[in-house]
């Protein structure tokens, strides 16, 4: 069984060094075996020399559970190689089908894991900012199981994050416009991430403890998208425009 | 022709005092247009006044991009709020007072100054607004399973059924009127996202359209009128029981609820 998670951990890693889509998987993985996958494959990362940055968490939102069909929270790992710089561009063929959604990042200054409070939680965040998450299944048609999708290290792919706002604003109901060629395609509230974005933070520092793992001080957290994630072809420009935050772009090359 | 309009008018006034949905009416207007479909809406207002009904303001339908692509249009339209359709915020709509309700989250502008130009500038509108105050709008429609074009929904007085104001009442300087949050909670769960800009771009976008509409139709907006600009967000249904709040970023909260039997 360990070779056989070997097997598809590189499988997937390969699928997304190529940006090339592979059929869903034929094993029926649990839950816990899908993130042992998705940890071998976070170790070829490491391997090739990228830095962990910290943790996405998906299907936060009712939209997104929706437009997946799917009503489990997840979380994935990012690393230095996913940041792109904002106001940059990011080349479209390194991804499969790459979609785009508005987030709400944090930036930890101490370390998280465990059972933790809201206090816990904003005591530990130094900064805050709006975020747009590029995420890219390598899947084919961007179809997967629960599992699947956990294995794809929940579909990681990229992140625009910058500036930041200090964390003692109210972000729980802010509203979020994600515009690509300047046409506004999603319009949410930030209250769509778990009812609070922040909850979502307390939901990751669990995860973290019940898989192993610590949110050390300098992580970022992408707390999940607030609407649907929208699909972008090569060449598109896309904002961010977040009540009260400062406005971010990125383009795709 | 008179007649056929004041037929239909007739019709949706019986639908709403029996609460009996009517079939699609939008087939039996002389000429399917947008001026007849309002001729029927002005009979029933008529038909109110004359009635003792007391018209307090305006609602503006039809503002989000969605919605227009679902019936197929590219304009808003309006209805006119009668002072017994507002519903004090946090309090019960009784059971059984609408035929199949929905509810939404809006920005109500409470106007302190009247807007007769038949063009005005946003600057105009902006100093002629009083007041800003969250807002749910309870719609219902007269004609069955909701089967409406907008034809349908605009002699049927824009869909209009109840409406509650919020608060705090803030000044529109304060805000941020095209980005502000929008969450509608029904029993508690958050169901309906969305943000100032789904009302037509910005939310003064809809009330400028509407003084224009409202000054060259021969009635503008006149200080004290309430002005309900149009959702933030998808609409959601009412059930017998249901709660709902809304929580607009900046301004404020409102809430209603649907009594039982």
């Amino acid at each position: 069984m360990i070779h056989e998670y070997t097997h598809l951990a590189r499988l997937l890693d390969e699928a997304a060094c190529d940006g090339r889509a592979i059929p869903q998987l034929q094993e029926n993985l649990t839950l816990d075996q899908a993130y042992e996958v998705q940890a071998l494959a976070l170790a070829r990362r490491i391997e090739r020399g990228e830095q962990v940055s910290g943790l996405k968490m998906g299907f936060t939102s009712r939209a997104k559970m929706v437009q997946m069909g799917i009503e489990t929270m997840i979380f994935g790992r990012i690393t230095d190689a996913m940041a792109v710089e904002e106001g940059g561009a990011s080349p479209h063929a390194r991804y499969v089908h790459p979609r785009v959604e508005p987030e709400i990042a944090f930036r930890l200054g101490r370390p998280l894991s465990g059972r933790i409070t809201h206090f816990d939680a904003m005591a530990a965040v130094e900064w805050i900012a709006p975020a747009i998450e590029i995420i890219d299944s390598r899947y084919e048609n961007f179809k997967f199981s629960l599992a699947d999708v956990v294995a794809d290290n929940s579909s990681a792919s990229g992140y625009v994050i910058c500036p930041a706002h200090r964390p003692d604003m109210d972000i729980s109901n802010l509203g979020m416009v994600l515009s690509v060629d300047g046409v506004a395609r999603e319009i949410g509230s930030s209250a769509a991430i778990l009812g609070n974005p922040w909850r979502s933070l307390v939901a990751a520092a669990a995860f973290a403890e019940r898989y192993g793992f610590v949110l050390r001080a300098g992580d970022i957290v992408m707390a999940g998208g607030a609407t649907a994630a929208v699909a972008v072809d090569a060449g598109a420009r896309v904002k961010l425009e977040t009540q009260g935050l400062s406005e971010i772009a990125f383009s795709f090359s | 022709m008179d007649q056929m309009i004041e037929q239909l008018a007739g019709e949706l006034r019986a639908a709403e005092s029996t609460r009996m949905p009517i079939e699609p009416l939008a087939g039996r207007l002389p000429v399917r247009d947008i001026a007849h479909a309002y001729a029927v809406q002005s009979a029933n207002t008529r038909a109110s006044l004359v009635a003792g009904r007391r018209l307090v303001g305006r609602k503006i339908g039809l503002t989000s991009a969605a919605v227009q692509r679902q019936l197929g249009v590219d304009q808003p339209d309006y209805g006119m709020l009668f002072a017994d359709m507002e519903v004090p915020d946090g309090d019960v709509i009784a059971p059984g007072a609408l035929i199949q309700p929905k509810v939404e989250a809006e920005i109500a502008f409470i106007m302190a100054d009247g807007l007769d130009h038949p063009d005005p500038s946003s600057a105009e509108v902006l100093d002629a607004i009083g007041w800003v105050v969250p807002a749910l709008e309870i719609v219902d429609s007269r004609v069955a399973n909701w089967k409406i074009s907008i034809h349908d929904t605009i002699a049927d007085n824009a869909s209009s059924g109840r409406f509650v104001l919020g608060g705090p009442a803030r000044l529109a300087a304060e805000l941020d009127l095209r980005l502000c949050g929008m969450v509608l909670e029904r029993n508690g769960d958050p169901t309906s996202f969305g943000a100032g800009i789904a009302c037509l771009g910005h939310p003064l976008h809809a009330l400028r359209w509407l003084a224009g509409v409202m000054a060259r139709a021969g009635h503008p907006l006149a200080a004290g009128d309430i002005v309900l600009s149009g959702a933030l967000g998808p609409m959601v249904a009412a059930n017998p029981g249901d709660q709902f709040s809304a929580r607009i970023g900046g301004l404020g909260s409102v809430s209603v609820r649907f009594g039982k039997e």
